[in-house]
């Protein structure tokens, strides 16, 4: 599992058919050493909960992202938010936010 | 499985199921090679099934492993979780980093040798 923020969306109409019906989000994971700080590469998540753009989000690959999705095992995705984070607190005693305007340190 | 330590803790309301009234904590692995001053890993974030708390050095499993310790059928959306705290450490040659804040001994503080300069051309 990993933290993202939320920065785009995907639209695809031609799609594996056990896709059908599911929304994608554009997500940009970022480190958390010296606050939170963007990597700089996309991930595309299926998101079963409706998070929104910019706001932070965690992230789960493999088995537990299908079980996320909520639609069987078989579904032709490894990617899924799986929760909009409220509020994280960092070592040294850093506060990250839903968004990037909320930010403490 | 890696050893890890707390580095931070995240609360989640709008959540999938399965996260539900979990403990969410952030772990970076303790031997991980890259240069200090870079943050190029993304954190792990890990279900506690122990109670681990902040700067606590952990061991983290991941995959079916982590599931089952999280209790139930093994079926849930998440992939790492905290399975033990650890005590302490041994391995020959292993960074006093490795070792629970706690226990690490200041290393004796040798002249650090020299590091070449940039290569002369041949």
């Amino acid at each position: 599992m990993l933290v993202g923020t939320v920065v785009g969306t995907v639209w695809s109409t031609k799609k594996d058919p056990t896709l059908t019906g599911l929304r994608f989000l554009v997500i940009e994971p970022f480190t958390v050493r010296d606050g939170p700080r963007p990597t700089g590469e996309a991930i595309v998540a299926v998101d079963p909960i409706g998070a929104g753009i910019g706001e932070r989000v965690l992230v789960v690959y493999g088995r537990a992202a299908r079980h996320a999705i909520g639609r069987g095992h078989d579904v032709g995705f490894q990617c899924a938010v799986a929760g909009i984070i409220d509020r994280m607190e960092l070592a040294g005693g850093r506060t990250v936010g839903t968004h990037v305007e909320f930010d403490e340190s | 499985m890696f050893l890890g330590k707390v580095v931070g803790q995240v609360w989640a309301t709008r959540e999938v199921d399965d996260l539900r009234g979990k403990r969410l904590l952030i772990v970076e692995p303790v031997d991980d090679p890259r240069a200090p001053a870079e943050s190029a890993v993304k954190p792990v974030v890990v279900v506690d099934t122990v109670g681990a708390n902040l700067d606590e050095h952990v061991l983290v499993a991941f995959g079916k492993a982590a599931r089952v310790a999280a209790g139930g059928d093994g079926d849930f959306a998440f992939e790492a979780a905290i399975v033990g705290i650890v005590d302490d450490v041994h391995a020959p040659g292993m960074p006093q980093s490795w070792r629970p804040i706690h226990l690490q001994e200041p290393e004796p503080r040798e002249p650090e040798p020299r590091e070449p300069g940039p290569k002369e051309a041949r």
